[in-house]
């Protein structure tokens, strides 16, 4: 399924905005119902007041008190009149208009208390004060100070209309705002991934053909896609140095390939000229089946060499078993042996040898391959000296001869592949060396060569002790 | 003709000069490295054509080439190349090759090449060279003279060949020795004079016109007869 990231950041803004629009809704009704209670309270006590302030004292003492209904402050609503209700210190009702089944509370001990009550289906609110005074200035009054007891009722009919209009003003805003806030968002969002897109652009533009990964200066620069970046070159850098080495190794095998080839191709080719004797045709058949043998050879080494690169390419350790060094050394000077003695020359091992980590055909293969190179560069009568010396946790193995040396210009690309001595009277196909590196690389090891012309030549060949 | 061999591997070295002496019936000397295949192209009158392999111990096939060019010699160069890159076959054109043929080559290419290489080093373009009304069919090693064909020993023909890719040139006897054996053969000058008198036998004593004429202490010329040349013109 795919999933927009710029929906989703979108969503997120919208979702929290909804939440802050409601949050603000409620809060605005409920500090605008406290106002308009408080608002209302304050009305509602006025008018209480102003009931309070129609009463009279009659002109004689025995008489009741009197109240003025006609000064009564209007109704604030026509269909839902206000109540009121006043009453002497002992009880007596002074004036009421609160319907007969109204049940009005007791006045509390002083002071003003409110209450509600429902009427008709009308919710009302009211209010009840005692121990007020009456407010006749006339002097002197009649008959001692009386206190009353007012109560005063009207519907907060209209301040729930007002609480939701003020609801409504400020959800309707936000709503408003909220979209202009998503559009803006989703605009902004979409900008500011520019920089992916452009990483996108030159991801997509990177072909055997092209390595060249360079963001922008903006993508470089942005802090979350460091990481990325930094991650695709590290990346791009191995491919790019795999992919180099497969095609330099294609490359240099097909290179390689082709002078045995045309040895072969010429030959028949230069067999097939003429008619020739049975004599002939055999020896050539032999000479062609011994190019063939060399040829294969030369894939085998090939192949051999790919495969161990590939390894030591590998970034993982390899695991390998243990291998006592000194008997495998002793297998590939035995494996020498009869290349040795038709060159006159002596293969001695000495010093100290102990245990490495590595497959035991792998390593005698460097060392045959390096007593060879010994033994095909060493004058007859020659002594060549595999010495073995234990370093702490390394292990070296020294392949020193007599022989003719290699001048200071060849010696940095002896381990090249396919790289051949001035000598051509040596056999071979350059690649001992390189697979000899190659497997010492890839077993965590070095190899190493110091060579003179005239002075002989010493291979040194370090290896991590058995478990380090 | 005699040809110069510069191939480090000894098998497609022996091929070469296989295909060369037997196809074409050239002489051919083989050099193993660069060093030593400058030292011999460099040497004496010079070979009709060199072969160069580019990839040569010592001495690079490239740096033979530029070197052996540097003495203004003007012998074919004919390279044996691994590389069919477009620019290392620009290179090699520059630095003085003539043509050039890619490993694995066929045989019977790399031969037309080299016959083609040198008979245009010796100003000729047709592969059957004529001289009056005598005819050298170089692809097919066959003789003609007035229509007839005409049987020779394969040391007769190679001496008719050398001097028909160049009528009217005086041609020493020791440049003949030279172009018609190999480095290391032992060179009798009277053997020239055998092959010219067993020439003269085939080719001349049926005819009324002289082709192969002496000139003493200088060497031999292949003329055909002045008048009827400009009339067959």
């Amino acid at each position: 399924m795919r999933r927009s990231l710029t929906l989703r950041l979108v969503a997120i803004v919208v979702l929290s905005q909804l939440l802050l629009a409601a949050g603000l809704v409620w809060a605005g009704i409920i500090f605008t119902r406290g106002q308009l209670r408080r608002a209302f309270d304050s009305e509602l006590r006025g008018r209480m007041m102003s009931v309070a302030a129609l009463v009279r004292y009659p002109e004689s003492s025995g008489a009741p008190l009197l109240f003025d209904a006609s000064l009564l402050p209007p109704a604030r609503s026509r269909r839902h009149p206000a109540f009121y209700q006043v009453r002497s210190r002992n009880g007596a009702i002074v004036a009421s208009s609160f319907p007969g089944d109204v049940t009005l509370p007791a006045p509390s001990g002083e002071g003003q208390r409110l209450w509600h009550f429902t009427y008709n289906g009308v919710a009302y609110r009211g209010i009840v004060a005692t121990d007020l005074p009456v407010l006749d200035t006339e002097e002197p009054p009649p008959m001692p100070q009386q206190r009353l007891t007012v109560y005063y009722a009207a519907p907060p009919f209209d301040m729930d209309e007002e609480v939701a209009a003020a609801g409504f003003a400020i959800g309707g805003t936000s709503l408003v705002l909220l979209g202009l806030a998503a559009l803006f968002t989703g605009m902004a969002v979409r900008r500011e991934l520019d920089p992916l897109r452009e990483l996108a652009r030159q991801a997509a533009g990177i072909s055997p053909h092209n390595w060249d990964f360079s963001p922008g200066p903006r993508t470089a620069a942005t802090t979350e896609l460091i990481p990325l970046i930094q991650a695709l070159n590290l990346m791009l850098e191995r491919l790019h140095h795999s992919y180099q080495q497969q095609r330099d190794f294609m490359a240099d095998a097909a290179h390689h390939l082709k002078t045995p080839v045309a040895i072969l191709k010429s030959s028949l080719q230069s067999l097939l000229q003429r008619p020739r004797d049975a004599a002939e045709y055999e020896s050539s058949a032999q000479a062609s089946l011994l190019d063939v043998e060399r040829l294969e050879q030369l894939l085998q080494r090939m192949l051999r060499l790919a495969r161990i690169e590939q390894a030591a390419d590998d970034d993982r350790p390899r695991r390998a078993p243990e291998v006592e060094l000194e008997a495998n050394c002793q297998a590939a000077i035995e494996r020498v042996g009869p290349l040795a003695r038709s060159r006159q020359v002596e293969v001695r091992s000495s010093g100290e040898f102990s245990r490495v980590s590595a497959d035991g055909d792998d390593l005698e293969l460097v060392w045959l391959n390096l007593l060879e190179n010994a033994v095909q560069h060493s004058p007859p009568g020659a002594t060549i000296e595999l010495h073995g010396e234990v370093h702490g946790g390394e292990r070296e193995i020294a392949i020193r001869d007599a022989g003719s040396g290699i001048t200071a210009e060849d010696l940095p690309h002896v381990f090249d592949r396919f790289r051949r001595g001035q000598d051509s009277r040596v056999p071979g196909f350059g690649l001992g060396l390189a697979i000899a590196r190659s497997i010492v690389r890839a077993y965590g090891g070095n190899i190493a060569i110091e060579s003179a012309p005239g002075a002989g030549t010493t291979v040194r060949v370090r290896l991590p002790a058995a478990g380090a | 003709m005699r040809v110069l061999v510069v191939e480090d591997e000894p098998r497609l070295a022996a091929n070469i000069a296989r295909g060369l002496r037997e196809n074409a019936g050239y002489a051919v000397d083989v050099a193993g490295d660069g060093e030593q295949g400058l030292f011999l192209a460099d040497e004496g009158s010079g070979y009709d054509l060199i072969v160069l392999d580019l990839m040569l111990p010592r001495l690079g096939g490239l740096e033979v080439l530029r070197r052996h060019r540097a003495q203004g010699r003007r012998t074919p160069v004919l390279v044996l190349s691994a590389r069919d890159e477009k620019e290392s076959v620009v290179e090699l054109l520059n630095a003085g090759a003539d043509d050039y043929v890619a490993k694995p080559f066929d045989l019977g290419e790399f031969l037309a090449r080299a016959k083609a290489l040198i008979r245009r080093g010796k100003g000729q373009s047709s592969p059957v060279l004529r001289a009056g009304d005598l005819e050298v069919n170089t692809v097919e090693r066959r003789v003609r003279r007035g229509g007839r064909d005409i049987t020779l020993a394969p040391m007769e023909y190679r001496v008719l060949e050398y001097l028909a890719h160049r009528p009217r040139a005086v041609i020493s006897k020791t440049e003949l020795l030279e172009h018609l054996y190999d480095y290391n053969w032992e060179k009798f000058s009277n053997v020239i004079e055998v092959y010219i008198s067993g020439l003269r036998r085939k080719l001349d004593d049926p005819f009324p016109d002289k082709l192969i004429h002496t000139l003493r202490g200088q060497g031999y010329v292949l003329r055909p007869p002045e008048n009827r040349a400009g009339a067959a013109k």
